[in-house]
């Protein structure tokens, strides 16, 4: 054998008598998984240890890291309980040297990184017996593309990010193929205003693509604010940021597009819509992690006519929900899913029932 | 003096390092902490090694030269490691994982470069006993654990805990109470190799930082200087690597210059953008290229070894001081005439001196500074604007101006007058012609400035 090649272990299916839920399956078929919650105890880390349970491994040779400081016994801010991620036999993970010197495992070290957290190094293990481990892989996004950049060297399929709380940004597209959103009774206690808080947070996930063409073009600009005219030609509106006070610009009647490469706001929006010349228009952003903008905004920005794509799109697998609120405010978990599946087209379970909403 | 210390000078010697293809922090941060070579000897034998690697180059293989590079991309720093290993301290599992990780790769690149006769040429500890500890199983795989060879005891408490697995705090303890004891026994069996360990990772990083000065010599096109007998730098078509990329960037190209110095002073007039100080920025690169064993930006090298490097540049200005660009550039060159008091070798390059102040006092100054420096044991290249009594000063004019176009060349002259072409080269980048219309008038009308 060739020094540094990566050990081949047993690798167990799934554990007996633990039934899935379909969307395991379709994990499957991403390289890379994201789990975000809306908010802190909407279940992101009940859905994480759900997914860990059940994923057949003899498939698949699975990474799970997380990103920032997360999987901490105790959640810091609410002091409610936090289940540690149990891993299983064959699973490599990714975590900072502090709490690898704390795993409730037997493990073996294949890596250990040049990123570093507050808390030591990212350091990457297998996983030789079943056992506990906190989780606290790469602090940013850039060192995680690192990072999973790095995990190709031991033939990883499949990459799955613990993402930060109510911080969407580890689930950009950029960093995960799809990803599993959680939300629930702490993200709102009244099931309307969580039905439509949580289907706008899925309508920017899933907004459309930008046509190809215009995706290619555009996705090396990292930085402002451009102008795609009708004959596709681009024109840097250098002076123009998103925050400006007006929008006017040479050229603005032949304006088929505009491309904000950073983060798009509510007051931009209102600008373009108000705008005899551009309230038509497409705005591209670079994927709906930038998107900052309230719903009444992108609804007026609609109906007059406008249209906002994406460079980049992850695929949201499933909606899990937890009805139970922090203070100890319960929904109708069955009303909940009804609901917010009609409301999104798309797989909605609570998972601490495990069953499919349907 | 180390390489970091140096680094910044406004020479441009960081976008040499910048152009270096290291494949490791460590060896970077190896490479900047290096001290100035200032013996003969010393450089020559770094210049020996260059030479191996250049040749290793151009005779090996692209994808084995690139399985090389790889390996030490590999190479990370664990000096603390190595520290806590002789102070006879227990490893923890990473740190186990990083001395068998550094063993296994010195073992793979002794391997690669003994292939090509390289052995020899920068040596790399045998590190296979290290292996041997952190291999229990021979399996020859980069990763670390507790084996349960180590220890049957061990190996039993883990199959309990593979058989009851959600109960296991008991085990645990157990488990972590034995792994302990492996560590210890671990540690003290590396413990005499400490050393051999750290001798193998600066092996490593001098083995990235010389493939990669190797490298750089091809890409560039630099030389390799040949140490003067006398005390004569000579360089045959010169150039500054950085200016010239920026011109080729701009579809342009750069016009090498000859240029020797000595003992004498070397004083360089000429025209506006006549490229003096590109000069003396290349110059003073060289030297510092010369003594931390880098290729020389020329056709062909000849210098001498100096003690300490001083560049002064006119425009610098020490705003954190709180001193004015005037007071600056006294600062510096005054430690320059101080520097020179001392018996110590230097190289002095000075850009224009007093050049911010009236021409009445600035002349007086320059004439001043070369009559103090004269005659001491120290090479000075200056230029100036100013027309100054040369003294003994050899002198060295651009060429400047010919058919429009700037010729750079350096020609001797017997004199130190300067010549008169602002006027002609405001005009050729199309300065407005009333200004300069007038500025000729002045001058025709006996105005003088001296």
């Amino acid at each position: 054998m060739e020094w540094g090649s990566v050990p081949s272990g047993r690798t167990p299916g799934p554990r007996d008598g633990v039934r899935a839920l379909p969307f395991i399956g379709e994990i499957l078929n991403y390289g890379s998984l994201s789990i975000v919650g809306l908010e802190k105890n909407t279940g992101k880390t009940e859905c994480l240890k759900y997914v860990l349970e059940r994923l057949p491994l003899t498939e698949k040779r699975v990474a799970v890291t997380s990103i920032g400081i997360d999987g901490e016994t105790v959640d810091q801010v609410t002091r409610t309980q936090k289940p540690e991620i149990v891993l299983r036999e064959g699973m490599y993970f990714g975590t900072s040297e502090m709490h690898y010197r704390q795993r409730r495992l037997v493990s073996e070290l294949i890596d250990v990184s040049d990123e570093t957290t507050s808390l030591g190094r990212v350091v990457t293990a297998r996983a030789l017996t079943q056992g506990k481990v906190l989780l606290s892989g790469p602090s940013s996004g850039a060192s995680l593309r690192r990072w999973m950049a790095d995990m190709r060297r031991f033939d990883i399929d499949l990459v799955i990010i613990d993402g930060a709380l109510s911080r969407l940004s580890s689930a950009s597209p950029a960093v995960s193929q799809s990803m599993i959103l959680a939300t629930g009774a702490a993200y709102s206690a009244n099931l309307n205003t969580l039905v439509q808080k949580t289907a706008f947070v899925v309508e920017l996930i899933n907004l459309e693509l930008a046509a190809r063409d215009r995706r290619e073009m555009l996705m090396p600009l990292e930085k402002g604010v451009w102008m795609i005219d009708t004959d596709e030609g681009l024109h840097d509106l250098n002076t123009l940021t998103s925050l400006s006070q007006d929008i006017h610009f040479e050229g603005m009647e032949r304006c088929a597009a505009l491309y904000v490469a950073g983060a798009l706001v509510d007051s931009f929006l209102e600008k373009v819509r108000k705008n005899k010349d551009l309230k038509q228009t497409e705005i591209v952003v670079r994927d709906f992690t930038k998107i900052f903008i309230s719903p009444q905004q992108f609804r007026l920005f609609i109906k007059a006519g406008g249209r906002i794509s994406v460079l980049q799109k992850s695929k949201l697998i499933a909606v899990t929900v937890n009805p139970t609120s922090p203070s100890g405010y319960v929904l109708d978990s069955d009303l909940l899913c009804n609901k917010l599946r009609e409301a999104i087209h798309l797989p909605v379970y609570d998972l601490l029932k495990s069953k499919p909403c349907n | 003096m180390q390489l970091k210390n140096v680094i910044e000078s406004p020479c441009g010697l960081r976008y040499m390092l910048d152009e270096l293809e290291l494949q490791s922090g460590y060896a970077r941060r190896w490479l900047l902490d290096m001290p100035m070579l200032t013996s003969a000897a010393a450089i020559e034998t770094a210049y020996g090694v260059v030479r191996r690697f250049v040749t290793f180059l151009e005779q090996v293989d692209t994808p084995y030269i690139n399985t090389l590079r790889f390996k030490l991309q590999g190479l990370k720093d664990i000096r603390t490691t190595i520290q806590n290993l002789s102070k006879h301290a227990v490893l923890d599992d990473i740190e186990l994982f990083e001395v068998k990780h550094l063993a296994i790769l010195a073992t793979e690149v002794a391997a690669l470069l003994g292939k090509h006769g390289m052995g020899e040429v920068v040596e790399i500890p045998d590190l296979s006993k290290v292996i041997d500890i952190l291999d229990p199983d021979g399996l020859k795989m980069a990763t670390f654990y507790i084996y349960d060879t180590y220890c049957a005891e061990l190996r039993d408490v883990r199959m309990q805990m593979r058989r009851q697995p959600d109960d296991q705090d008991d085990l645990l303890l157990k488990a972590s109470e034995l792994e302990e004891g492996v560590r210890r026994d671990l540690s003290s069996q590396l413990y005499p190799y400490a050393q051999a360990i750290e001798q193998a990772q600066v092996a490593l990083a001098q083995i990235d930082v010389n493939l990669a000065k190797a490298e750089q010599i091809c890409r560039q096109g630099l030389c390799f200087p040949r140490l003067s007998c006398s005390d004569t730098s000579r360089f045959t078509a010169l150039f500054h690597p950085q200016v010239k990329a920026a011109l080729a960037a701009a579809g342009k190209e750069f016009q090498p210059v000859d240029i020797a110095y000595s003992q004498a002073p070397t004083l360089i007039t000429g025209a506006n953008m006549g490229g003096k100080t590109v000069v003396l920025k290349t110059l003073t690169m060289c030297q510092y290229l010369l003594q931390f064993g880098f290729g020389i930006p020329a056709h062909e090298a000849e210098m001498t070894v100096v003690d300490d490097v001083y560049f002064c540049i006119g425009d610098e200005q020490s705003v954190e001081k709180g001193l004015s660009s005037f007071a600056a550039e006294m600062k510096k060159i005054d430690a320059v005439i101080r520097a020179s008091r001392k018996d110590r070798k230097i190289l002095a390059l000075i850009d224009e001196p007093a050049r911010t102040t009236n021409p009445t006092e600035g002349a007086a100054l320059v004439t001043a500074l070369l009559k103090v420096l004269s005659g001491k044991r120290m090479s000075l290249v200056m230029t100036t604007h100013y027309d100054i009594e040369p003294g003994k000063a050899r002198c060295l004019r651009v060429k400047g101006f010919e058919n429009g176009q700037m010729n750079y060349q350096l020609v001797e002259v017997h004199d130190g007058e300067v010549p008169h072409e602002a006027l002609n080269i405001a005009q050729s980048l199309g300065i407005d012609a009333e200004w300069i219309s007038a500025a000729r008038e002045i001058l025709n009308s006996d105005f003088r400035t001296t």
